[in-house]
């Protein structure tokens, strides 16, 4: 059946919002400032932009005040915004293999050349509550952090650029040869994703997808309910450049700003080729800001979409949507507006089965009776 | 000057300190008539990624910029900023239309604009430092009794 319109509660609706923002402030003598959720609720932001599908830090920030911390709600609000702006324009290529690095490691080779650098991780920090933080001075802090963070002189220039590991292996014929054909790829937002779809098409949902959705279905495939089990081949974070091309000399490029990314390429397995050469199996995640859970976790899926099985991650329809974040909380959320003409009808259907049967009983037992007679 | 490649130019304005924009696209409104071609608005660019499994390109997501187009004497110049920030896409665009149509001030704005990128790499440079110290060399357990 269709749906039926409400009408009426615009007075309550009125007041229900403003009591949200009654609640947002009451407990409170000062609001937040957005700057602050900027820039210190990093791991936050880099989330909502990552699902809401928009790299805007400052918006993401107003959409995580505006939303109290929930994360869903502030990437739906982003992603509403970005429906009324105009794109104008589409970047060049990305290149992480020149981003500025802040964290490199590879937990396959522990000798990767350049090195590995920890970079800002809390993989090897205890979880203990620090209970400083209750009345931490910005200035005193990050005089105390840089007192720590000593700088080598012989570092003072050095360039914290590397080369892929994936480049370095397929110099050495461990990675297959690449389609140097370059095919023009899916974008979601704006054709309908159909399946089985195109790995352009794959990559971009799960670019976008929700952290802890993937993380959970990736977590699926490393138990046992699907094939892919990879090691890092390498996870990088840092600052990629962002250009375009420059409007009035196709030879140009404009220069519009860097970007922090999370790239992750996974090792899964070994194919031996016809040829007897043997080659690895990677597998690839890209998301904006420091997400590497998202980032490894969509290098797992996207891998596992490439195998075939009866696991949930080897269905892309199951995978592709179920971890939108805007689609899944807004459906799931939906359930609790007005559905009294759908309940309505599922009980008339009920009372409807009800005097059914009851009428089949007396039937049943009048014919009862007149055998007995 | 005029050599300095536009990826160049707009990686030193897109990153210097605003105050510089505005004093040397100050310079160029006193002595050239700028007009508003398109008010500084935001928009979307699509990001370009390239897989590295299939070394083919994807979608990634958008990114939010502030996009200003202003011309002089009829000559366009453009400015794109990653964010909202009208007042840089603005005087971006009026330096690289000064740029483009060649007043001779631009030779004088050089050295500024030289300075201001040697900054930003000192800057960087700052950060790839503290970030270095962090580099690691594990042990495996193997190795480890090796050496003790």
């Amino acid at each position: 059946m269709g749906y039926v319109a409400v009408t009426g509660g615009q007075a309550a609706i009125e007041t229900a919002n403003s009591l949200t923002q009654w609640y947002r402030l009451k407990d409170s003598d000062r609001s937040l400032k957005v700057e602050d959720i900027e820039h210190q609720m990093r791991q936050l932001i880099n989330r909502v932009m990552g699902e809401g599908g928009l790299y805007a830090p400052e918006y993401a920030a107003i959409a995580v005040k505006q939303a109290e911390g929930d994360p869903a709600e502030a990437a739906f609000l982003l992603r509403a915004y970005r429906s009324t702006l105009a794109r104008n324009y589409y970047s060049e290529t990305i290149k992480p293999e020149k981003m500025r690095v802040i964290r490199r490691i590879s937990s396959s080779f522990k000798d990767i050349p350049g090195g590995q650098i920890l970079g800002p991780t809390y993989d090897y920090t205890h979880r203990l509550l620090n209970f400083d933080l209750r009345d931490e001075d910005h200035r005193d802090a990050l005089n105390q952090i840089l007192d720590r963070l000593s700088i080598d002189p012989k570092h003072k220039s050095e360039k914290l650029t590397f080369q892929k590991v994936t480049d370095l292996l397929r110099a050495q014929g461990l990675v297959g040869n690449p389609d140097p054909q370059e095919q023009e790829p899916f974008d979601m937002t704006r054709q309908k994703l159909t399946f089985p779809a195109s790995r352009s098409a794959r990559l971009q949902a799960l670019s976008r997808g929700e952290t802890g959705a993937m993380t959970a279905l990736a977590y699926s495939s490393l138990r046992g309910y699907g094939a892919v089990h990879p090691t890092i081949g390498e996870l990088r974070v840092g600052y990629a450049e962002v250009a375009i091309a420059y409007p009035y000399d196709e030879k140009e490029s404009l220069y519009i700003g860097e970007m922090m990314l999370t790239e992750v390429e996974t090792i899964n397995s070994f194919t031996l080729n016809d040829d007897g050469a043997i080659t690895f199996r990677l597998g690839y995640g890209l998301v904006f800001g420091q997400n590497e859970t998202k980032a490894i976790a969509m290098a797992i899926l996207e891998q596992s979409l490439e195998t075939k099985g009866k696991s949930p991650t080897q269905d892309e329809e199951f995978v592709l949507l179920h971890i939108d974040s805007v689609e899944a909380n807004g459906f799931v959320s939906h359930l609790k507006l007005p559905h009294y003409i759908t309940f309505q009808s599922k009980l008339d259907v009920l009372r409807q089965s009800q005097k059914i049967s009851v009428e089949k009983k007396k039937n049943e037992t009048r014919d009862f009776k007149g055998q007995e007679v | 000057m005029t050599e300095m490649s536009k990826r160049r130019l707009s990686k030193i304005l897109v990153t210097s300190d605003l105050s510089l924009l505005k004093k040397i696209s100050g310079q160029a409104e006193t002595l050239a008539e700028i007009r508003v071609e398109r008010a500084p608005q935001t928009s979307l660019v699509m990001m370009k990624a390239k897989d590295s499994v299939s070394t083919q390109p994807f979608y990634m997501g958008e990114a939010l910029v502030t996009e200003c187009t202003v011309s002089i004497s009829n000559t366009f110049g453009i400015g794109v900023v990653i964010g909202e920030q009208p007042e840089r896409a603005y005087r971006m665009a009026v330096i690289d239309a000064a740029f483009n149509v060649g007043l001779p001030i631009v030779k004088e704005w050089e050295a500024l604009l030289i300075t201001e990128e040697a900054r930003l790499v000192e800057r960087q440079n700052m950060e790839s430092a503290r970030v270095s110290e962090s580099r690691v060399n594990f042990d495996t357990m193997g190795e480890f009794h090796d050496q003790h």
